[in-house]
């Protein structure tokens, strides 16, 4: 055998292997007898996700897009079929465009320095202070915390009367802010506490993108005479660029998709300011029961998400 | 719930030996993983075989399900009620199933009603009924059947009454009425001079009254005179706001399809009248539900603006906690309220022996178990109860039980009502006004634009 051939070997041996398969047989002709049954196992290894994709996943977005054609409500009342009647009030509604827009303004506002302060973190780190795994573990921990602990730690430390956030600006002599009750303020206290919460997570990504960067091509560079913020932006920051774009692809979901800090933290007041569209969906489906009407919404978005994803491909698909 | 809760409590399972679950650290994570599978396994059985629960448990005694929505003392009071329901009738056990206050309970009554298997009986809010009944989710009461077990109209305020039913049928068994009133600190109260010969608060009626009312006890708590906590509530402002329109006098027309009638001049100055007590000194501008609650029972504010559902928590504090009625501020005497009832989920199936039985302990729950209920701060909506020695020994629930009689209820309109995203949204439009960041205009502005959009849509149920 030649080395050429060794991969083809190792899979054919190694897979059946790991289910039941008898001793493995001369690899060459056992890619060949055992293809049958390789592949109807193969089958039987995916049977369970799709039944559960199937189930939770495929059913699910075409029976909400049946049910955005109808006039669906949670109570089983009446569920006719009324064509693209709600499509036509989502477009009219000033609400969903209102909190369509609040969720992209907290998509920009939480994702910029989710990237940045990551970057910033895991670059200090990675520079080599003391004590790398107490750093690590910190950064880290309060992504480790539900929605709910982060939530209500910041409430009270929001709090207008006693919270600790108002108490430290009286301290040095500054007036009280409303963190969660200023129409200009939640907002930005919300992005705030959701930067506190996950950063950790990008600082990880951008943490092990650095540990890959071979050390190959600093020490080159060292001894071309190259500093070290000429290092920083010639090679480490460009090493990044793709780590960096899974990042901010993975944010900008995540951003997109938030709603529980913002339901315990402000319900989505005040005044409706920092409501984001998943919220007004819940509000119309599950409070006020019109589930016909949140599914329309729902499509509305990810139709809108859709068009975005596959804008951010077309340069990239470009650039290879 | 015992029944699908039991499997997941002892990873049994094939477990090696001498590595079981009660080894302490000795566990592998095999064991663990192993254990950890068998005992989801049997969770997911178990839930399946809760599902087809027959009527009687094991002992054949009949099950009653009864879905409510009290913490703290009130879902203590149910228990001890439910528990005396349960001796006076042997033959019945009742499963309590307590969930949390909100819009999420109503979604959650909602959906096990469409499902066409709710508990026998739930707990609603009076104020949600209009939401409810007319959509076919609850089942109307036999008048008959209530009044072999003791259950009649004479028993309840007409207005009462009138309120739970809908074309002529009785959907809602009304418990108690829980109106929004005030709460005085005696101590605090007396140092400001505004306690009478007979050691009550003295009428705070009329807004200078009022206001200097609160200015006495500001300088007597150093902070603020009274407290108010509705910064992020989802109903505070709302119960102020329109116990106050209620006592303008004013009228209202909330019919679906139709603008909004309100009258502005009226919900502008009671707005106004809000941004005037709300001033930092009288109340503070910024307080949330839980801050009033701590000012007020921590001596920092001489009286509060509360449901009389917090007087546990006031009476541990302040064990001589005295309360009123609201103060009349503009003209005509009302306080807002909404009332706790009992009402039929409509089932599917429904089990002929559990509807007699669940008869049987809604009555008892009212007749008898309505004292202890009192003793949270409700007033009782079972009229008897009220001229009961026992109840009239209760303060300071006695001295604000009146409140019960001049009461403003919710619009009876589809989407409003306790937990409802127009209370909600009706405390978001008054915010920023009542921060005092916005003219009282804008309030109403907002909250008549709010209204009209409620009213343009469809009623879903």
């Amino acid at each position: 055998m030649t080395v050429s051939s060794t991969p083809a070997v190792g899979q054919a041996a190694d897979r059946p292997g790991r289910h039941a398969g008898p001793a493995p047989r001369p690899a060459a002709d056992g890619v060949r007898t055992r293809r049958g049954v390789r592949d109807r196992s193969g089958y039987l290894f995916v049977l369970p996700f799709v039944i559960a994709g199937g189930l939770f996943l495929a059913w699910p977005i075409v029976s909400g897009l049946w049910m955005s054609l109808t006039n669906r409500s949670l109570t089983g009342l009446g569920s006719e079929f009324i064509g693209f009647d709600n499509y036509v009030e989502a477009f009219k509604d000033p609400q969903v465009w209102q909190t369509l827009w609040q969720t992209l303004l907290f998509t920009i506002l939480s994702t910029i320095p989710l990237v940045l302060v990551g970057l910033v973190m895991a670059l200090l780190v990675h520079t080599g202070l003391p004590g790398q795994w107490l750093w690590r573990t910190s950064f880290f921990a309060s992504y480790l915390l539900p929605s709910a602990v982060v939530a209500s730690v910041f409430v009270w430390i929001f709090q207008p009367d006693i919270g600790l956030a108002n108490t430290l600006l009286d301290k040095v002599g500054l007036g009280p802010v409303g963190w969660l009750t200023d129409k200009g303020v939640a907002m930005l206290s919300i992005a705030m506490v959701t930067v506190w919460w996950t950063v950790g997570f990008n600082f990880l990504l951008y943490l092990a993108a650095l540990q890959g960067i071979p050390g190959t091509l600093y020490e080159a560079a060292t001894i071309d005479g190259a500093g070290g913020w000429r290092r920083l932006f010639s090679i480490t920051l460009p090493q990044l660029g793709k780590v960096t774009g899974i990042i901010l692809v993975l944010q900008i979901l995540a951003s997109l998709k938030v709603f529980d800090q913002v339901y315990l933290m402000t319900a989505g007041g005040p005044n409706g300011s920092t409501r984001p569209i998943l919220e007004y969906v819940y509000d119309t489906g599950f409070t006020n029961y019109r589930l016909g009407y949140a599914s329309a919404i729902s499509y509305v978005f990810f139709a809108i998400i859709l068009v975005l994803t596959l804008l951010r491909l077309l340069p990239s698909r470009k650039g290879r | 719930m015992t029944a699908r809760r039991r499997p997941g409590y002892a990873p049994a399972g094939p477990v090696p030996p001498g590595r079981g679950p009660g080894g302490g650290p000795g566990m592998s994570r095999r064991g663990f993983l192993q254990a950890a599978l068998v005992g989801a396994g049997a969770v997911a059985i178990g839930g399946a075989l809760a599902g087809c629960a027959t009527g009687a448990d094991g002992s054949g005694r009949t099950t009653v399900r009864i879905w409510d929505l009290f913490s703290g003392a009130d879902g203590a009071n149910m228990q001890t009620m439910q528990a005396a329901a349960m001796k006076a009738n042997p033959d019945v056990s009742i499963q309590s199933v307590t969930l949390a206050w909100g819009s999420a309970y109503y979604t959650k009554l909602a959906m096990a009603s469409s499902g066409g298997r709710p508990p026998e009986a739930a707990v609603m809010h009076m104020s949600r009924l209009a939401g409810y009944a007319p959509g076919g989710l609850l089942e109307p009461y036999d008048l008959d059947k209530l009044a072999e077990v003791g259950i009649r109209k004479e028993n309840f305020a007409p207005a009462v009454w009138e309120r739970a039913t809908y074309q002529g049928e009785l959907y809602a068994l009304p418990l108690d009425t829980h109106p929004f009133i005030s709460f005085y600190n005696p101590k605090i109260a007396k140092q400001a001079g505004l306690l009478g010969s007979d050691g009550k608060l003295v009428s705070l009626d009329g807004v200078d009254t009022f206001l200097d009312a609160g200015r006495e006890m500001a300088k007597v708590t150093g902070k603020t005179g009274m407290a108010f906590g509705y910064l992020l509530d989802t109903a505070q402002a709302w119960r102020l706001f329109w116990g106050l329109y209620g006592q303008t006098g004013a009228g209202y027309e909330l019919v679906p399809g139709k603008a909004a009638q309100l009258d502005e001049k009226a919900a502008t100055e009671v707005i106004e009248l809000m941004q005037s007590i709300l001033d930092g000194k009288v109340v503070p501008a910024n307080q949330d539900y839980a801050g009033a609650i701590a000012s007020f029972t921590t001596g920092r504010s001489g009286l509060i603006l509360s449901g009389e559902w917090e007087l546990p928590a006031f009476k541990a504090a302040i064990p001589d906690v005295g309360g009123m009625p609201l103060p009349t501020l503009l003209g005509t005497p009302a306080n807002y309220a909404d009332s706790h009832s009992f009402v039929l989920p409509k089932q599917a199936h429904p089990d002929p022996a559990r509807r007699d039985a669940t008869y049987r302990v809604l009555a008892n729950l009212l007749s008898q178990g309505s004292l202890t209920w009192a003793s949270a701060g409700h007033i009782p909506a079972y009229q008897p109860v009220l001229s009961k020695p026992e109840y009239q020994k209760l303060t300071p629930q006695r001295d604000y039980a009146h409140a019960g009689e001049i009461v403003v209820l919710d619009p009876a309109v589809w989407f409003a009502g306790a937990g409802s995203d127009f209370q909600a949204r009706m405390c978001d439009a008054m915010s920023a006004s009542l921060q005092g960041k916005a003219k009282a205009k804008s309030a109403v502005d907002g909250m008549l634009r709010e209204m009209d959009r409620l009213l343009k849509t469809p009623n879903p149920a």
